[in-house]
């Protein structure tokens, strides 16, 4: 058996809670390096003047946005098993950080990010709205061939980036929004510009990402 | 203005974060982050540094103060920080009043604020914490009703410039004395009397000063006549607080889940210097000397390590080659560093404590980045007059030791307007710079590289220069061109600071109680983060100036009589005036004053706390 043979993947499935919500992308990818060193466990780092734990997360999650579902994987020189992985994750995660599964993955699998499909999101609001504007709204969109934005002075059709968008009632008068958008290489769309079309800003929205789905 | 309650404070600072920038830096809960219930506690104290979280959640003396506090159950210390300019706009739109990070309470429920001064460009960041605090700024206008406000760190060794707006201050180190004022100020809760009465308990504490027990009276010129205490429990001066030994390192360290400017694991190995340097505040204010041991700093990295996860480790200190245990040190960080697969920042190391042994030693650590050495000034005999005596043979020993050893860039560091110096002092930095680079040059070839950072001469209190003149900006400026003149085609980089920003510190620094008056009108016409040279605005300063009726030049531009009173003659840093003024004379005759590790002095340190040191472990301090 040679050395490589013992290198293992493991993906981590985890929450990024609302205590972690102003933490952007390029911060989450340094929290994780962080936490990777705090966990003790054999981290596989890159060669050279500043060692990096080398990790690779599925998708970047815009700042503001809290998550259910947010995965990465990363590397180990040596195996160890599961449950003992997850627990010395748990116990060296900052708070708002909760570690919901680790598996291993096969050495040849794809990155993360390359087998990104679609991801699910939760939307609730600060302050009350009325269902039925709010399917009102759902619907005209929805009914849209083209919905012409730019992104980056780039103009881009945000229509078919909407695989699902619906109302969903909580309480006799408190609603949420549930969407699926597309997140494939190139192609990714953003639920704060699917709310923007329905005339929401960041500020009156909390984002919950659900669901990542790979293909 | 909303309600103050924690959880609807909470959902209102929500609503605006997503339209500022950074927004992380204004809501907490990071790693090792200590929260207790409200009520769980008797007093409650926020620690504030007066600048934004990038910069207060990584300075080491907040850190260490927040650990002390919260390891006593009946306090809760929590932070708060300034907003940057478009939080501050968005807090006051919404009437919104600065919160502590853990709790997000109002900065008015504490019942102390304790403030840190390390510098005097925080000082109208300071007055706009307690106005976003919706707090009184003057102390004579809060009551019993309004928290007590104390302030500390390396500026307040003069703390008249900013005393009409503190309750008390803490001269000196604070690990011991902040307790102290904690435990003073519950007595006074449980006596139930009156605000004057705590501020006298406070004065009765060693190195609290409380600035309304005292009157200052002026000669027709502005002079300071008298510095009188006003009170029978006033002492007459104040002398420093500092600890016989070296307090324990940090036990928790806090993780930002953003970005700020020092994200490593930093630990103290030495407090003071011996070295005499006549222009260092630092190396005069912070004497004596005392040591940590090579074992407890090496436990401290690796703990600080384990709990946060950080890729680089960095050493403290104000001289550290001169740490008597320097080889060992390093030899175990490079075990360290090793195992745990991290970094090191080196400090700025003294050019006379150089040896091929430590070169050797620093080497195996293999860090990155150049090697700075600051021999501060251009001759040999300014050199003297500063007392910092290196030979030009020396420092190019070094500098070829250094390239030799492997390294590609060196950072010489120098200051301009030093008392004494002449053109020919300022071009000579030119000229040995370039011999530096040509060292490197024969060693490294094209890839040496030269940084040169010039920085200006400001009179410091309590140093043998606090009687010099501040330079003229405009012959700064000529020397300053001077130096460009001089590096032209030399292909070495140099970096300076701006004459204008540097003149507000000589106001600030050497500044009296009537100066508290420019700060007001300054931080009212707008200033804030002065310490930002995109922010700095030298004409609102001038206003202030006209404002309050006070001539800037009398701060900055006069030389003071020896014999004159100086605003902060009532403040014992350790080391007696009468010995600044024999080393300020000493300076003029070109006359140095070797470092008194090896012969005593008498700067005064020994002979003020002379009880202290018989309690100091092992000798403890490094005077002889």
């Amino acid at each position: 058996m040679n050395e490589q043979d013992l290198i293992t993947r493991i993906r981590v499935t985890y929450t990024k809670g609302e205590s972690l919500r102003f933490t952007g992308h390029l911060d989450i990818q340094r929290l994780w390096e962080r936490l990777l060193r705090r966990s003790g466990l054999p981290i596989r780092y890159s060669q050279g003047f500043h060692p990096r734990a080398r990790l690779n997360l599925a998708s970047a999650l815009p700042l503001g946005f809290i998550s259910d579902a947010e995965m990465l994987d990363f590397w180990m020189d040596k195996p160890r098993p599961v449950d003992e992985i997850k627990q010395a994750l748990s116990s060296a995660a900052p708070p708002g950080l909760i570690i919901q599964s680790v598996e291993g993955i096969s050495m040849s699998d794809k990155s993360l990010q390359s087998q990104m499909h679609a991801s699910e999101y939760e939307i609730t609001f600060f302050d009350p709205q009325s269902g039925e504007k709010l399917q009102e709204k759902i619907s005209e969109l929805l009914a849209a061939d083209e919905i012409s934005r730019t992104r980056r002075n780039k103009s881009y059709n945000l229509r078919p980036l909407i695989l699902d968008l619906a109302v969903i009632q909580l309480e006799s008068d408190e609603w949420e929004l549930g969407m699926r958008l597309l997140a494939e290489p190139g192609q990714t769309g953003r639920p704060d510009e699917v709310l923007e079309e329905m005339g929401y800003q960041n500020t009156d929205v909390l984002v919950k990402r659900t669901k990542l789905m790979l293909s | 203005m909303p309600e103050t309650q924690p959880e609807t404070l909470q959902r209102w600072v929500e609503r605006i974060l997503p339209t500022v920038a950074k927004p992380g830096r204004y809501v907490g809960g990071e790693l090792n982050q200590t929260i207790k219930p409200w009520d769980s506690v008797h007093t409650h104290l926020a620690l504030v540094f007066p600048d934004i979280y990038d910069l207060g959640q990584s300075n080491l003396g907040i850190a260490l103060l927040y650990d002390i506090l919260n390891q006593r159950d009946d306090i809760a210390a929590e932070r708060a920080f300034s907003p940057w300019i478009d939080m501050e706009a968005a807090m006051r739109a919404a009437e919104i009043p600065l919160f502590s990070l853990e709790s997000k309470r109002a900065l008015s429920e504490f019942e102390i604020i304790g403030v840190s001064l390390p510098y005097e460009t925080l000082y109208t960041n300071f007055l706009n914490i307690l106005d976003l605090a919706h707090l009184p700024l003057y102390s004579r206008e809060r009551t019993k009703e309004h928290p007590l406000v104390i302030a500390g760190g390396q500026a307040v060794y003069n703390p008249e410039p900013v005393a009409p707006f503190v309750d008390a201050f803490v001269i000196g180190e604070g690990e011991d004395a902040i307790l102290e004022v904690v435990d003073v100020y519950q007595a006074w809760q449980d006596a139930g009397e009156t605000r004057e009465k705590l501020l006298v308990r406070l004065g009765g504490i060693p190195g609290v000063y409380v600035p309304s027990l005292y009157d200052i009276s002026y000669h027709n010129d502005g002079r300071v006549n008298q510095i009188n205490p006003n009170n029978p429990a006033a002492k007459q001066t104040v002398d420093k607080r500092i600890m016989a030994a070296f307090p324990p390192p940090l036990t928790r360290f806090m993780v930002p889940n953003v970005e700020v400017v020092h994200e490593r694991v930093s630990v103290e190995i030495m407090r003071g210097c011996t070295r005499g340097c006549r222009f260092c505040h630092a190396g005069m204010v912070n004497r004596p000397i005392r040591e940590r041991s090579v074992d407890e700093i090496l436990s401290a990295l690796r703990s600080g390590l384990e709990q946060t996860g950080y890729e680089e480790v960095s050493l403290l200190s104000l001289s550290s080659s001169d740490h008597s245990q320097i080889i060992a040190l390093i030899k175990g960080l490079s075990d360290l560093l090793c195992e745990r697969q991290v970094n090191i920042s080196l400090p700025s190391l003294r050019i006379e404590s150089f040896s091929d042994e430590l070169m050797n030693e620093l080497q195996a650590l293999s860090p990155g980045g150049g090697f700075t050495l600051a021999p501060e000034a251009g001759t040999e005999r300014l050199r003297n007059v500063i007392n910092k005596p290196i030979s030009d043979d020396e420092l190019l020993a070094t500098a070829r030791s250094i390239f030799q050893h492997g390294w590609k860039t060196i950072k010489l560091y120098f200051m301009i307007g030093h008392p004494q110096e002449t053109m020919e002092d300022v071009a000579a930095i030119t000229e040995l710079s370039r011999k530096v680079l040509q060292e490197g040059r024969k060693i490294a070839g094209g890839r040496a590289r030269l940084h040169v950072g010039v920085s200006t001469f400001i009179p410091k209190p309590h140093t043998p220069f606090q009687w010099a003149a501040f330079e003229d900006p405009e012959i700064i400026r000529q020397k300053l061109n001077l130096l460009h003149e001089g590096f032209h085609g030399a292909k070495i980089k140099m970096t300076w600071n701006d004459p204008q920003a540097s003149l507000l510190e000589a106001w600030l620094s050497r500044g009296d109680r009537r100066i508290a008056d420019v700060i007001f009108h300054a931080w009212q016409n707008g200033a804030r983060f002065d310490a930002w040279s995109e922010h700095f605005n030298s004409d609102i300063w001038q206003k202030a100036f006209e404002q309050a009726g006070l001539d800037p030049d009398f701060y900055s531009k006069r030389e003071r009589e020896l014999d004159e009173t100086l605003p902060w003659d009532h403040i014992n840093a350790g080391v007696r005036k009468s010995f600044l003024k024999r080393d300020y004379e000493w300076s003029l005759a070109g006359k140095i004053r070797p470092d008194c590790r090896d012969q005593c002095y008498s700067c005064g340190i020994l002979s003020t706390f002379s009880e202290l040191r018989l309690t100091a472990p092992d000798g403890g301090w490094k005077c002889p």
